[in-house]
């Protein structure tokens, strides 16, 4: 048996010395006793005099120098396969919804290499969401990666969760949900949700949430991962993985990078930033055994997307939508940034020659709105040319009819959730764009489904 | 796992040489514990004035006054029984029946001090988060083990104490007395009871740091807690077991808030536990004597780290009073606790973590702040059935400085509550109070918490009130403007108006039904800007003279019929009609 003894502790990182000859090896994890539990903690550097230096996946409280630690001999593994599926897992792939543990399933370790180059799939197909901002302005690639970037508030959550709605439930194959540090009520609510709804039998829930200690996560993005990485390469399934939400998996290792001795970079953040993103952003990909369409929410932090955490994930994404706080705050829902907000595949050749016009005349209609808001702000409205003027009328047009009334918020605003097709999208943006919805009052436009509604309305209104 | 190598060494501390006589006991001592001879030394040290102490290895043996004391109060602190009325005789007999014995007790030493931080030797067996003391009672916790020093911050002022002092271990992680008796007590961080009014008997001893509850042991957050504040109830109605951030620059009602909440709980069977965070003392008083004159105080507790009060204090405060909510939760109840104010929490622990030597990061804030707020207000929550439904609502506030919400603290913690009461000073000076800006406030879970009464009479005021913000910024330059856009206007503003309210002013439900249904349904929109207050009070007045059954079954049932709906818009109406002929 190979043990060692606890030389040190400072926050979630601990000192274990162990015999030269048996030192574990790095990402190895290592077992410890602390009043009848056992906890567990990973190998992270070796650090000289056969020291090693862990990260402990629990909270420290109740360690003392001394104390006895076990190497187990492998990395953490978890469990995979069907088995998992209608399952409530933590970071070690123990249930924490109240069942048994899961038994004779096929374990995998968390840690382990990407996908090389000639395995790579590239994502060229669209994949319909019923959200008129995303469907028009930044398409999402089958097998793509996508990103919701988003300050603290403005609708993240709520938006992932009605892609969970949207595309989950219709999409009939398996899908991951692996909660980042995130709220312990969510995590509630949406197994609630997910058991009514019927879709819990084709879901594994994985979580970490933001009362565990760093060490968990950082790690249970990963757990999750492993899960999806199964399906792709051994069932050969196409999967979809959400992750909500992986700024806290950067986070949690800024939290533990002093303390394992490195010197802080930018902002605070660890100096293996881009490396810890990177190694676990090349993982999520399609491969030619089967894809993995992920989405992404990304935490803000103090609203600023140039932080070193956001602005790094930007470049790991297919499509990024940014929600704004200012749309927020005018009361449209979801709050993207029709303008912030981009995908690799709007192109002609993939999204077909009708809609890439018509997005791109929506994008050119509110960036002529937005530099003449200076304008009016200076002016007023009655001095623009005659041009202009219907340009702003259009473009507020654009802007109330890119929300939508969404399934989630229907406890909120009483206001039943719409799906609109892609073909009632475009429709209805065409139709502002040539003008032949003019005479409708801004006020019809606001939070409706399809075009359809914005004439009801206005007849309503004339009535 | 525990040997270490014994360094087979006596030291003996003392202010005067020990006599020849005294040499030899000791030498006796020794060799009857430890079946072998010990070469002892003497060194002088006057921090025992009154005695010796024995230093073998790790062991060391107390003749010392202090160390008796400490012995005899150890033995007091045994013998807490559960039924209050035996203390006495209990005391009475180990009082009695107490020996000085001779004991081995793990001592370490103060290495360094200085800044509320002390670097501790040799208390090798310690464990993280373990409660120290010092002389003079000084009490520390761990927060580092090195491999031969120990890092704690200490609760109390350090001043007597200086490198070289005695420490010993108490073997318990922080924590703090728990029981009924505290409700209408203040108490400091740490439990002690600092009104003035004697001590408080203890129950239970909970950790100040526990786990929070986990995803299955909690259910979704179904029943309201009513504040009182109209503003509130309608559009960011918070829920039991909900946490809503009440955000705002100084001076702009955030107490008040929260103040007026407590005080809207009186009679509805709801703990209230207020934690004061670096604040003064003086407005804490107040707000005591404020909650006590107007019998809140009844079902209050207040816990108070002053600003004068060391940074480790105010760094244990919140966690503290959640672990005396904790007590309430579990025993079924409900219970409101409000953490005023988490920038100065979290100013605590910056200081705290800058001097044990942690790199700053992002507004020189330790990476770990987002972990030191999340740990605690995940602590909330509605509990579920299994666990006795008890729930635990979280009113945590924060300051901002100049209306900046995207500043780092405040998008932390906002990215952790369950919603945000964003107040603004601009409104504030402008009348508009409570200052509530309606376009960057949200309750994500209240929804489901209001009562269907509410939830058909509050209907769309927010989304309508979003529109009028933005119609009114785009129209302010335009002079020309349709009479739809005007009527647009005028129905905003007499929203906004409505929503002014007084503190210590608290509606009741089905007060603030009948002014949603009227207002919402355009009936006041004919009134003068400055009459709505008064039409309002007016229309309340005559609504619980003349239609008392509608108000009782509405505050009762929570049920809003189409029928009582439209009862309240014709009288509404018939009544707006009748102010307009004065």
């Amino acid at each position: 048996m190979k043990r060692g003894v606890i030389r040190q502790v400072s926050g979630s990182v601990v000192d274990v010395e162990f015999e030269p000859a048996y030192l574990p090896r790095l990402q190895e994890a290592l077992t410890v006793t602390v009043e009848g539990r056992t906890l567990t903690m990973e190998t992270a550097q070796h650090i000289g005099r056969s020291r090693v230096r862990c990260i402990m996946l629990a909270a420290s409280e109740g360690l003392a120098r001394g104390m006895s630690v076990t190497a187990t001999g492998s990395g953490i593994q978890v469990p995979v396969g069907e088995k998992t599926l209608g399952r409530m897992l933590n970071v070690l792939g123990e249930p924490i919804d109240g069942g048994e543990p899961i038994q004779d399933a096929e374990r995998w370790p968390i840690h382990h290499k990407a996908p090389s180059f000639i395995e790579q799939m590239p994502a060229v197909e669209v994949l319909e969401t019923g959200i008129k901002v995303i469907d028009l302005l930044e398409p999402y690639p089958k097998g793509g990666k996508i990103g919701l970037f988003g300050g603290a508030g403005v609708g993240k959550t709520v938006l992932i969760q009605e892609l969970i709605h949207n595309v989950a439930m219709q999409h009939g194959g398996y899908s991951i949900f692996t909660g980042v540090g995130e709220r312990s009520r969510e995590g509630n609510d949406l197994w609630r949700e997910m058991r009514e709804s019927g879709v819990a039998d084709k879901t594994a829930l994985v979580f970490g949430q933001m009362n565990e200690s760093p060490g968990v996560r950082m790690r249970v993005a990963l757990s999750g991962l492993t899960m999806a990485e199964y399906f792709r390469d051994k069932e050969h399934k196409d999967v979809l993985l959400f992750i909500d939400n992986i700024f806290r998996f950067v986070q949690a290792g800024s939290e533990v990078s002093t303390l394992l001795g490195r010197m802080p970079s930018a902002v605070g953040y660890q100096p293996t930033l881009a490396q810890e993103m990177g190694a676990l952003q090349e993982r999520i990909t399609s491969t030619r055994n089967g894809s993995v369409t992920s989405v992404q929410a990304v935490y803000v932090p103090a609203d600023d997307l140039t932080d070193p955490a956001p602005a790094t994930t930007f470049s790991h994404l297919d499509a990024t939508t940014v929600l704004s706080r200012k749309i927020a705050e005018q009361g449209i829902y979801p709050a993207v940034d029709p303008l912030g907000s981009t995908s690799r595949i709007l192109e002609a050749d993939v999204v077909g020659e009708e809609h890439y016009r018509i997005a791109r005349e929506v994008q050119t209609i509110l960036q002529k709105y937005r530099e003449l808001q200076d304008i009016i702000a200076i002016l007023g409205m009655d001095e623009l040319s005659d041009e202009d003027k219907l340009v702003v009328s259009r473009a507020r047009k654009i802007q109330r009819f890119l929300a939508q009334p969404t399934h989630v918020a229907e406890k909120f605003t009483g206001i039943p959730g719409v799906y609109v097709p892609m073909s009632e999208t475009l429709r209805g943006f065409q139709a502002i764009v040539d003008g032949s919805v003019d005479h409708c009052p801004e006020a019809a436009f606001y939070n409706v489904g399809t075009i359809g509604d914005v004439l009801r309305r206005t007849a309503e209104a004339a009535r | 796992m525990r040997e270490k190598p014994v360094e087979r060494r006596a030291v003996l501390y003392s202010n005067q040489p020990p006599t020849p006589e005294q040499t030899k006991r000791f030498q006796e001592f020794l060799e009857s514990r430890y079946d072998e001879e010990i070469p002892l030394v003497w060194e002088e040290s006057w921090e025992f004035p009154k005695g010796f102490r024995l230093e073998v290895g790790l062991d060391s043996y107390d003749w010392s006054i202090d160390g008796r004391l400490r012995q005899l109060r150890s033995a007091l602190s045994r013998i807490q029984g559960e039924e209050s009325d035996k203390v006495i005789p209990l005391l009475r007999k180990a009082v009695e029946s107490w020996q000085p014995e001779v004991i081995a007790e793990e001592e370490g030493r103060v290495v360094s001090i200085g800044d509320g931080i002390a670097t501790v030797a040799e208390l090798d067996y310690a464990t993280y988060g373990e409660i120290l003391l010092f002389n003079h009672g000084v009490r520390g916790m761990i927060q580092d083990l090195r491999e031969h020093e120990t890092g704690c911050i200490l609760f109390e002022n350090g001043d007597k104490l200086r490198q070289g002092s005695p420490v010993w271990r108490t073997g318990r992680t922080a924590g703090i007395g728990v029981s009924e008796d505290m409700i209408g007590r203040v108490v400091d961080a740490l439990g002690g009871a600092i009104d003035g009014k004697g001590d408080i008997p203890v129950r239970a001893y909970r950790p100040i740091e526990s786990p929070a509850p986990g995803i299955i042991d909690r259910q979704s957050v179904s029943r309201p807690l009513e504040t009182g504040i109209l503003a509130i109830d309608s559009m960011f109605p918070i829920g039991k077991g909900q946490r809503e951030l009440i955000i705002g620059d100084r001076q702009t009602g955030k107490t008040a808030i929260a103040l007026d909440t407590i005080l809207n709980q009186k009679g509805k069977d709801v703990i209230c536990i207020y934690v004061s965070i670096g604040q003064k003392t003086s407005s804490v008083a107040q707000l005591t004597e404020n909650l006590r004159s107007r019998g809140a105080m009844d079902y209050t507790i207040v816990v108070h780290a002053s600003a004068s009060d060391p940074a480790p204090l105010q760094y244990i405060a919140p966690y503290a009073g959640c672990a005396i909510a904790e007590y309430f939760m579990e025993q079924g109840n409900d219970v409101l606790i409000v953490y005023d104010d988490l920038s100065k929490h979290a100013i605590a622990y910056r200081t705290l973590s800058l001097l044990l030597g942690r790199s700053p990061g992002r507004e020189a804030f330790p990476g770990d702040v987002f972990y030191l707020h999340s740990r605690l207000l995940e602590r909330s929550a509605q509990l579920s059935e299994e666990r006795g439904g008890g729930s635990m609502t979280a009113l945590p506030i924060v300051e901002t400085q100049a209306g900046d919400v995207s500043a780092y603290i405040p998008t932390n913690i906002i990215s952790i509550t369950d919603g945000q009461i964003f107040l603004e000073s601009s409104l504030f000076f402008s009348g508009q109070r409570p200052a509530v800006n309606v376009g960057l406030s949200v309750s994500r879970v209240g929804g489901d918490a209001q009562t269907k009464a509410m939830k058909k009479a509050a209907g769309a005021i927010r989304l309508d009130l979003a529109q009028y913000r933005e119609m009114e910024v785009f129209t302010q330059f335009s002079s020309d403007l349709d009479d739809a856009t005007k009527r647009q206007l005028v129905y905003g503003q007499g929203l906004m108006r409505m929503l002014r309210q007084g503190q210590y002013q608290p509606l009741q439900q089905y007060q603030q039904v009948i002014l949603l249904v009227a207002a919402l349904n355009h009936a006041m929109e004919d009134i003068p800007m400055d009459g709505i207050a008064p039409f309002m009070a007016e229309l309340l007045d005559f609504f619980q003279l003349h239609h008392q059954g509608l108000c009782g079954q509405i505050e009762r049932t929570g049920i809003l019929t189409d029928q009582d709906r439209e009862e309240i818009i014709t009288a509404a109406r018939e009544r707006a009609a009748a102010w307009r002929k004065r």
